[in-house]
């Protein structure tokens, strides 16, 4: 737990650090491939990662057609057992790029099926996307895609201006109804209202850039139990979206916490929505 | 008689063509009064696919009395067609010229200027764009010496401030430094705030300011005297529609303008000009298929990946562009949706 606290911390350095020169370095290239062996260095220190060992999958098109909203999904194999510890999504070449740092709860589930964790995300520029997930055994497994996306960071966020600010914070959650009740898990989608400015964006009146504020952490719960607590950059796209699964028990029903760096906190409960098709 | 840059637009109607053929072989007859500037007309271009050449002439058609019309290629933006990948128009009235949209460089721009100056030596005391986008607007720059009104949106400079960066830097990548070369984004100087009636003499051109829908700034201009209505992106023809702004939104105002009593429109890509309600329906269907595509992957809990590998694929057949735009339309429709 000591080196994941570690990684947590230093992501939350890396996340103001950007947030600070993020115009800055934005428009800076960092053409290095290389550059993974620093970030890991940087969020893992030198814990031993297996890659490709089968047991994370990402699913990520090849070429987005919108680098603002390049849907990503994690997802891990059903040979995994027991409960999750961590996940985290890192896009290598983005100014912040530790999208998501996640730790799991009880509530997240144990095996049984694929568990997986789907977002939406900004890329600044052609890049690797590594999924990193610790077992409850205390491994780390990692599985890296290319995903060709580039301006996703400047890309000015809303397509309707007057209405980017309307709602903000606004939380809808749906709980999904599995179509086979006595699934292991079950599915959720969370959606904030919410710019996620990222500090790259011009204010049209100011010519300024706008000021970083995003959602920094986002929190789910099961009655008392913790499904995940989710730690979130700039690099997750306007209006945050996240669709997981979680444990399959009878009242399901979900409580989300979002805050933003502004220290504004948003909740929101979930609803039962029709079973998937 | 068409210029050799129609010629190699997939748009070009085959009756364009046939025309054009027939100039080369020299005996022209057409129906259309198609103008170009004085200088060289080459058979060179016409040769494969040779790079348009700064002498090429840009080609306007007159589709109305004193409406010309530039057809732009059905293509993205690159060093080859230089941005010429929109419709730009020309009203001339009887005391000064307006020009609507003006094409995607600097250079292209220019281009549309000597084409206009061909025809009349009237001052050009308006140009007006229809909306924000680098292919519509990036040939500003070219008229800033005719001191025109730069007339648009009301939220046409937010629009454009917002991403400012982001276009000169996607222009420049996607058509070169060489056609790149002198653009730059030249901001409204006369806002449209609801509507807004230009004086040529002896015609008019009423601006209307809609509410969001191809993008957030989008301007109808219509001219008085013969009844010709300028869509700009709100209508998209053979090239597929792109979305930037609101689906609902555009299909709420499509089932106002599709009940347009206009003699004829003009769309932002696509033919010369046309009929409606029939030029807008194909626009229709797409986005309702669309619409209702994305609709019913929320309804039954699919995500943002899934819907973008099948939703709205029954259009592709209907579309030159399909696969460099559909996807992104299903990934905004989706974002937008799924709100609902």
């Amino acid at each position: 737990m000591k080196t994941q606290w570690h990684a947590l911390t230093k992501f939350a350095a890396a996340v103001v650090m950007a947030a600070s020169f993020g115009a800055h370095m934005c428009s800076t290239a960092r053409a290095d491939d290389d550059i993974w062996l620093q970030l890991q260095k940087d969020v893992f220190g030198t814990r031993l990662i297996q890659e490709d060992d089968g047991t994370v999958a990402i699913d990520a098109p090849v070429r987005a057609e919108d680098a603002a909203v390049v849907p990503i999904t994690i997802r891990v194999s059903p040979t995994v057992k027991g409960p999750l510890k961590a996940m985290w999504l890192i896009i290598d070449k983005n100014p912040a790029p530790v999208a998501l740092a996640i730790t799991f709860g009880p509530a997240a589930g144990q095996d049984g099926g694929w568990r997986q964790f789907a977002t939406r995300v900004r890329m600044d520029s052609y890049s690797n996307v590594h999924a990193v997930v610790e077992t409850a055994d205390g491994a780390l497994h990692m599985k890296k895609v290319f995903v060709k996306a580039s301006g996703g960071c400047s890309a000015p966020a809303p397509k309707d201006s007057d209405r980017a600010d309307d709602d903000l914070g606004k939380t809808l959650v749906k709980n999904f109804e599995p179509a086979d009740h006595n699934a292991a898990f079950r599915e959720a989608q969370i959606m904030i209202k919410h710019p996620n400015n990222n500090g790259m964006q011009m204010d049209p009146l100011t010519r300024n850039y706008v000021p970083a504020r995003f959602i920094r952490e986002v929190k789910v719960m099961r009655g008392a139990d913790l499904v995940f607590t989710a730690m979130t950059s700039f690099s997750i796209s306007t209006n945050p979206n996240f669709r997981f699964t979680y444990d399959n028990a009878k009242d399901s029903t979900l409580d989300v916490t979002s805050v933003d760096t502004d220290e504004t906190t948003f909740v929101g409960r979930s609803k039962q929505v029709a079973a998937i098709q | 008689m068409c210029s050799p840059d129609q010629l190699r637009s997939p748009g070009t109607t085959s009756e364009c063509e046939t025309n054009a053929v027939a100039h080369v072989l020299g005996r022209c007859s057409c129906r259309r009064t198609l103008l170009k500037s004085a200088l060289a007309f080459t058979l060179a271009p016409l040769i494969g696919r040779a790079p348009a050449l700064a002498s090429t002439t840009l080609a306007l058609s007159e589709i109305a009395p004193g409406i010309f019309v530039h057809q732009g290629r059905y293509e993205l933006q690159s060093p080859e067609n230089r941005g010429d990948m929109s419709n730009a128009s020309v009203i001339i009235g009887n005391d000064a010229v307006a020009v609507i949209d003006t094409l995607g460089s600097a250079q292209i721009g220019r281009e549309l200027r000597a084409a206009i100056k061909a025809i009349t030596d009237k001052p050009i005391r308006y140009v007006i764009n229809t909306h924000m986008h680098p292919d519509h607007l990036f040939g500003n720059v070219a008229f800033k010496d005719d001191n025109p009104a730069f007339v648009g949106h009301h939220k046409l400079r937010r629009g454009l401030e917002a991403r400012s960066q982001s276009y000169m830097a996607s222009s420049k990548d996607m058509l070169g430094d060489d056609a790149f070369a002198g653009s730059e984004i030249i901001y409204p100087t006369m806002s449209v705030d609801d509507t807004l009636t230009l004086d040529l003499g002896g015609r008019s051109l009423v601006c209307e300011a809609q509410k969001t829908a191809h993008t957030d700034n989008d301007l109808i201009i219509t001219d008085s005297k013969t009844d010709t209505a300028f869509f700009g992106d709100l209508l998209f023809s053979g090239h597929i529609p792109t979305l930037d702004g609101s689906l609902r939104g555009w299909l709420a105002l499509i089932d106002q303008l599709e009940g347009r009593k206009v003699a004829r429109v003009v769309p932002g890509h696509g033919p010369h000009a046309m009929q409606l309600p029939g030029a807008i329906l194909p626009e229709k269907q797409y986005w309702s298929v669309v619409a209702a595509d994305v609709r019913k992957f929320i309804k039954d809990g699919k995500d943002l990946m899934e819907a973008t590998k099948t939703a709205g694929q029954s259009e592709r057949p209907n579309w030159a562009l399909f696969d460099q735009y559909h996807v992104r339309n299903v990934t905004a429709a989706f974002a937008e949706l799924e709100w609902e």
